[in-house]
């Protein structure tokens, strides 16, 4: 392996991991938005609304991401409406991510015992109130362990992005590639960078999940 | 609005004493009034309560017994605003507090419901994600908007009182089941409700611990606070009683204001059967 190869090409992955960071973090901001969205309007069983978050769901987890990334790149401008790729990769992990937290907290939600609710009602909590003080928190902390899998799953399929011509940490590596054909030393780096970003992830979730296991005995 | 039939004689009771007198009670001087309660499940055959009437005066402390699907917990949550309810209407203070509504409809709580009705139940419900003081204290600061220093220092006079004030910090999961029950009274009661509801609040505990959870609904009731209590306990309803009602098959089967005589000589067949129950003869076991 040549060390004098990585050393030398590894800051062209320090900012492609920039790149990686903004696209999935704006992503998964906006993916667990979306989530809480759908899982309110499942909850509150909110008629029309609750078929189109079911399609929506369908819809979303049974496309690939590529396609829904081609289809906002490449599709919309024939619509009018054209965003740059930033745009469209973060919207496309919205997209993606959007149905897999609102399973994810879902599982959450339905975890709740009813008789949580009730004492809520008794001591007069109005409906939102039981919703912010008392469903959510242990909605959440129930759904940690789905939420973080789905997190470390979305930042790993921003590499996808690649393919719209953003220059994520996948791009880069396989430009570098074609330059070099230092093919093992490239996706070493690669794994590396991955690595880098997943692990402190992996053990900030860990964390929370010990922190807000009120379940435990 | 009641759609049940206004000639029915209002108590089910079968000519016990003190019993007969109900239609004639009004509501006033009652802390707590259910006039002709119905409460019936859509796909239902029978009513779960059918036609229940009753009074609780201020500072009474009324015992509701029955056995198993009797409709004595329905009966609290029906008070309590948990279930619609098809029939009749209950009142507090003279106020209406609860009526049947149209497609059994519940309407949303408020913060006014928060005085009136404060309940306990038999699973433990403490919220999970707050500690034991934050368990108290989100109620009278969120729904009732007091303020905070008071209602802190309100808590921690309950928490002596109950005998927990060492706990304050501790999340639910850390404690015993005693002790969570403890808390969930302390949790009702700083909101100063006008009736306590315990629907079987030692039935999921250790017999030690029974204990501890008894003796406060017991200071408690010395202290004046109206209560109704839901029990199995038959040597705690004797002691704390000041009216027993025996719930069968949706109906009040027998009631008296004198507890140890309901215990010691029921007149109706249906309450000494179920008294029986609790009672074991040592006849019984072959030598």
């Amino acid at each position: 392996m040549d060390f004098g190869f990585m050393m030398h090409y590894a800051p062209y992955f320090v900012n492609a991991a920039y790149m990686t960071v903004f696209i999935s973090f704006f992503g998964l901001v906006l993916s667990l938005v979306l989530g809480l969205i759908c899982v309110a309007v499942q909850m509150a069983n909110v008629p029309v609304a609750r078929q189109i978050v079911r399609a929506y769901v369908e819809l979303s987890r049974n496309t690939p991401l590529l396609v829904q990334l081609y289809f906002l790149y490449f599709g919309l401008p024939k619509l009018g409406v054209s965003w740059s790729a930033e745009t469209c990769a973060i919207v496309g992990l919205a997209f993606l991510g959007g149905s897999y937290m609102t399973e994810a907290l879902r599982g959450g939600f339905e975890a709740v015992p009813r008789v949580q609710l009730e004492s809520a009602r008794v001591l007069g909590f109005s409906p939102v109130q039981t919703f912010l003080h008392v469903t959510v928190p242990q909605a959440l902390s129930t759904a940690i362990p789905a939420v973080v899998a789905n997190v470390i799953f979305l930042v790993k399929e921003s590499s996808v992005v690649s393919a719209i011509a953003l220059a994520d940490v996948m791009y880069v590596t396989k430009d570098l590639m074609g330059q070099t054909y230092d093919t093992y030393e490239s996706l070493t780096l690669l794994v590396i960078t991955y690595l880098v970003i997943l692990l402190p992830i992996s053990i900030v979730g860990t964390v929370l999940e010990r922190r807000f296991d009120y379940a435990r005995r | 609005m009641t759609d049940i039939n206004a000639t029915t004689t209002g108590s089910a009771s079968l000519g016990v004493a003190g019993a007969a007198e109900h239609p004639a009670v009004t509501a006033q001087g009652a802390a707590l009034s259910v006039r002709h309660l119905v409460k019936q499940y859509d796909n239902a055959s029978a009513p779960v309560l059918n036609d229940i009437s009753f009074d609780v005066p201020a500072g009474q402390v009324f015992v509701i017994l029955g056995p198993s699907g009797s409709g004595k917990s329905t009966l609290l949550r029906t008070i309590a605003g948990l279930e619609p309810i098809q029939g009749g209407e209950i009142t507090m203070g003279g106020e209406l507090l609860r009526q049947a509504q149209s497609a059994g409809k519940l309407r949303s709580a408020s913060a006014s419901d928060s005085t009136k009705v404060g309940m306990v139940f038999q699973s433990y419900d403490l919220f999970p994600n707050k500690t034991v003081l934050g368990n108290i204290m989100l109620a009278p600061v969120l729904v009732q908007k007091r303020d905070k220093a008071s209602v802190q220092a309100e808590a921690l006079r309950l928490l002596e009182r109950v005998g927990l004030a060492d706990r304050k910090d501790a999340w639910p999961h850390e404690l015993s089941g005693g002790q969570r029950q403890r808390v969930a009274i302390c949790r009702a009661l700083i909101e100063h409700p006008q009736v306590m509801l315990f629907d079987e609040v030692t039935a999921a505990l250790d017999p030690e611990m029974v204990r501890e959870v008894l003796d406060v609904i017991l200071e408690l009731a010395n202290s004046g606070q109206t209560m109704l209590i839901v029990t199995h306990e038959m040597a705690f309803a004797r002691a704390v009683a000041d009216h027993v009602v025996l719930l069968a098959n949706g109906s009040i089967v027998e009631e008296s204001d004198h507890p140890q005589e309901f215990f010691d000589h029921p007149h109706t067949e249906r309450a000494q059967q179920f008294l029986a129950t609790f009672t074991y003869d040592r006849g019984q076991r072959q030598s």
